[in-house]
């Protein structure tokens, strides 16, 4: 650090005096405010303290009657895979808007499959649901997400992150240019979201979150988010149509759309102890077997993207 | 004479004494858990099993303290909303009062109306009920994945005073006849359990053949009080096919055999051993009365192999009902599930030898309600008392006899019910309210805040063949925001509870153990009057069009744009300013954009 006097030597007259300190004290204000830039640059990028120390995962399927059979296996499928990366029933608020697995119209009751061949029971043994039939809804699904709550409402029903938090969100059902339909009767804009996961940020209920959806025209949902630390994927972009992916003739609707197939697909070859990354994930998925283009919204996203996505 | 005991062996002989006073006298404080299966055929070819396990806690002064077995979330949820007793039960099905019987202790007990029912009676002063009742639904349907908390508001649930259960007004009960019932809502009961479904009896739970049946329930109930501590009974009946590969052959006389089947068949596996925890593992097959008499008129003893059926194995016990006026009496096969483990497991089942068509006792009257009129406008609510002839085998059939029944009867608000209507017409014929009705408690509903409660004593002839009772109701509105998702699908009135006071659907069985009684044996043998619960209504009600606001907002948006369009389009626009404009500028290259008030910009150059 350079002190000392330095600059020409004035009248030394006493009001001018402090004057002349004023260029040797400038390089050293400089000096010292580059060394503080640095560690201010840091604790605005992460807040202070907040290691990654759990995960949450908020899945939501929002339509409801037999024929979106294939949305409720997709958020299904997804529960199942969280589960089985390591998340338990207590961190996962699994709203599903219709019941499918003991719908009298389903020829195997207590048994959903997302795949022709029924091969896996998505439903299991162990499922537990947090919101169901009437009470996925709009209003509970950000009070869900910003923790505003009345007081009789459980634990179990609320989503207890904190700043260590990472969060998965993945929502699923019918959308459209900024918007998704909740049980056919509402509609979820892509304001609303973004104020919501706003006031989750401000309130530290998060370190990171990842948002996937699966809806067509999915990515407009994303359009407005402002907050840092959120990662968005979508389906498909404005204008394009998601597209389920085959229909099982035996239960007699489609069982699973083609973003999520392709998803699980990634996930299955995944165990709680791989190293995945997420740039290997958006690399996977293909645009000629989507038939839509998966879009992904990095620019709030600081760090590079390798790591697993629910690790 | 016998040799004296050496001190040694005496001092042995003390110790021993001693521990047992002290095991014995420490039992009381200790908590008890038992599972038992009850498998009986049924006369429509199907199986009924019933699982029942019961935790005990015993009373203590502190609220929190360690627990053993006993689900610490149930002794806190009971000190917390100070319960008394509560019952809840999530059905999917009917229960088939024809086929299935509606005079015994299973139809009585665990015959439940479909979807969830929910009743509790609190410790408290009265004005605070309802504010915990609240609490209580929403910590409910967290811990059993349902949407109990539906439940909270006022229009939901109310409070009878003696057609449900006599009560001093502590008591709410509320019903939800459209919740899904599905493995969601058995997996937070199984883990209330301490073996889970891991071991003992809960692991014969396959969930596809337990949702595959004709008739579910899951039920759980609560008492609580100072001097037995908690007791929870958690009881899962089930009406299942059996996959009757082995059953259908035709027998030469008598036609169809009836399917034979085992535990392996219903549930695809077997029994192999108890839960450790528990005190006593059992499993009973029922042979009814019915069948009993069946047998014995064929000419053998009806016991676990005679001519007409056999069991897969020989029972450890035959319990055979007491008291029984008639001289037939019910038995029990008992299989005591801790002589067996994984390399012998227990499969019970029955093989048929011959055909046997019986009947199950039914209630006196079968109750069914029903909906009468077209429209959406009006409507009328009807239930109707069909004799079984019963009653004329236990009563004397004379003049003045007459059979008590109780109605309850809950309706929401926008069914409008108008109790000034009620009709009753007994073997066809109009009878004066006074003559039939003993007692009636009416709360008419109000609108958005509570429903109409409708409690009556009637009093039948014995020789009644039918009866019917009618109320008129008008259809109410809803507003726009009220209406479920699915809204033109209908809206449900929940079922109704017809009891019949006189009749008790007790059974004794003897105690052959004196240190330690089934609790399903005790069950049995508790007073229970007979119950039935009638069909549920679903109401159409006038649904509006949902996309009007929509359209509203749609054509009033146009219409105002086209007026203040036009309007601000004839105060400002000069024809042929354009023109003038160019002729003064002079510059025949410059493009002049000017906006016109009618929402587009036109160039000229």
């Amino acid at each position: 650090m350079a002190s000392g006097r330095g600059g020409i030597p004035g009248p030394s007259r006493p009001c001018r005096l402090p004057l002349l300190f004023l260029p040797a004290l400038l390089p050293l204000l400089v000096l010292l405010a580059f060394s503080f830039s640095p560690s201010s640059a840091v604790a605005a990028a992460a807040s202070p303290g907040a290691m990654h120390n759990n995960n949450w995962a908020v899945l939501v399927c929002t339509s409801r009657f037999w024929f979106n059979y294939r949305h409720m296996a997709n958020t299904l499928s997804l529960y199942r895979t969280v589960k089985r990366l390591g998340i338990p029933d207590e961190r996962i608020i699994l709203m599903l808007a219709d019941d499918m697995a003991c719908n009298p119209r389903n020829n195997y009751p207590a048994q959903v499959f997302n795949n022709e061949n029924h091969q896996l029971n998505l439903y299991g043994d162990n499922v537990e649901v947090d919101y169901r039939g009437y009470e996925v809804t709009v209003e509970n699904f950000l009070r869900v997400l910003t923790g505003r709550h009345e007081s009789a409402v459980p634990r179990s029903k609320r989503l207890l992150s904190d700043e260590g938090s990472h969060i998965l969100l993945y929502m699923t059902g019918h959308g459209g240019d900024e918007f998704l339909k909740f049980q056919d009767n509402e509609e979820l804009q892509s304001h609303d979201l973004a104020d919501a996961v706003k006031q989750m940020k401000e309130k530290h209920r998060f370190k990171e979150l990842l948002i996937m959806v699966d809806t067509c025209q999915a990515a407009t949902l994303f359009s407005q988010l402002h907050s840092p630390g959120v990662l968005a994927i979508g389906s498909s972009m404005k204008g394009e149509n998601s597209y389920s992916h085959h229909l099982d003739s035996d239960i007699g609707v489609s069982v699973v759309d083609r973003f999520t197939f392709y998803t699980l697909a990634f996930f299955e070859k995944l165990n709680m102890y791989s190293n995945a990354s997420l740039n290997s994930l958006f690399n996977s998925y293909n645009p000629s077997m989507l038939l839509s283009t998966a879009y992904y919204r990095m620019d709030l996203y600081e760090r590079p993207l390798n790591e697993v996505i629910v690790r | 004479m016998a040799p004296p005991l050496s001190p040694p062996a005496l001092r042995r002989l003390l110790l021993l004494v001693l521990s047992l006073l002290i095991t014995s006298v420490a039992a009381e404080n200790v908590e008890e858990f038992t599972e038992e299966l009850l498998l009986r055929p049924l006369p429509d070819r199907k199986a009924l099993a019933h699982f029942h396990f019961r935790s005990s806690a015993p009373p203590s002064a502190a609220p929190s303290r360690h627990h053993h077995h006993f689900p610490k979330a149930i002794a806190q949820l009971v000190h917390q909303f100070h319960i008394k007793e509560l019952e809840l039960s999530f059905t999917q099905g009917r229960w088939n009062y024809e086929q299935w019987g509606g005079y015994d202790p299973m139809s009585t007990n665990y015959a439940k109306p479909p979807g969830v029912e929910l009743w509790a009676t609190f410790d408290l002063p009265l004005g605070e009920i309802d504010a915990t009742w609240k609490n209580l639904t929403h910590t409910l349907s967290g811990l059993f994945c349902a949407s109990i908390n539906f439940l909270e508001s006022s229009t939901a649930f109310s409070s009878p005073r003696w057609g449900f259960k006599l009560n001093e007004g502590n008591l709410r009960y509320g019903a939800l006849p459209r919740e899904a019932v599905c493995t969601e809502n058995l997996t937070p009961w199984l883990k209330l359990l301490p073996c889970r479904d891991k071991a003992g009896i809960a692991s014969l739970l396959y969930r596809p053949s337990v949702y595959k049946g004709y008739y579910h329930s899951q039920k759980l109930k609560l008492a609580s009080s100072k001097s037995f501590g908690i007791i929870l009974d958690q009881t899962l009946t089930v009406v299942l096919q059996p996959d009757s590969v082995r059953g259908k052959q035709l027998h030469s006389a008598d036609g169809q055999l009836q399917p034979s089947w085992s535990m392996k068949d219903l549930f695809n596996r077997k029994l192999s051993g108890k839960c450790l925890v528990s005190k006593s593992s059992r499993v009973f097959f029922e042979i009814e009365k019915n069948i009993v008499d069946k047998v014995d008129k064929s000419g053998t003893e009806a016991s676990w192999t005679n001519e007409i059926f056999v069991l897969s194995s020989a029972p450890d016990r035959v319990l055979k009902e007491i008291n029984n006026m008639d001289g037939h009496s019910s038995s029990i096969c008992e299989y005591d599930v801790s002589n067996y483990n994984e390399d012998a497991p227990l499969d019970v089942g029955v093989t048929w030898k011959l055909p046997l068509i019986w009947s199950c006792t039914p209630a006196p009257y079968h109750a069914n309600r029903f909906l009468m009129g077209s429209g959406n406008e009006r409507g009328s609510i009807s239930l109707s008392f069909i004799s079984t002839n019963m009653h004329k085998q236990l009563f004397d059939v004379s003049n003045d006899c007459s059979i008590k029944a109780v109605v309850f009867q809950v309706v929401p608000w926008y069914v409008k019910v108008y109790y000034h209507t009620l009709e009753i017409f007994i073997d066809g014929n109009n009878k004066a309210i006074s003559e039939v009705v003993d007692k009636i408690n009416v709360t008419p509903s109000e609108d958005k805040l509570f429903p109409g409660t409708l409690e009556m004593l009637l009093r039948f002839p014995c020789s009644m063949q039918s009866a019917a009772l009618s109320l008129d109701f008008d259809k109410g509105f809803l507003h726009i925001d009220e209406y479920p998702p699915d809204a033109n699908q209908g809206f449900d009135i929940p079922s109704a509870l017809v009891t019949f006071p006189e009749f008790n659907s007790s059974r004794s069985y003897p105690e052959t153990d004196s240190l330690f009684v089934s609790p399903l044996l005790r069950t049995f043998k508790e007073d229970g009057v007979v119950k039935s619960y009638t069909e549920v209504l679903l109401v159409p009600l006038t649904t509006p069009d949902f996309s009007m606001p929509y359209n509203v907002i749609t054509f009033t948006c146009t219409v105002l744009a086209l007026y203040f369009g036009s309007l601000l389009n004839a105060l400002r626009r000069r024809t042929g300013e354009e023109e003038r404009e160019l002729k003064k500028a002079g510059n025949p290259t410059m493009l002049i954009c000017l906006p016109v008030y009618d929402a587009h910009i036109s160039c000229v150059i």
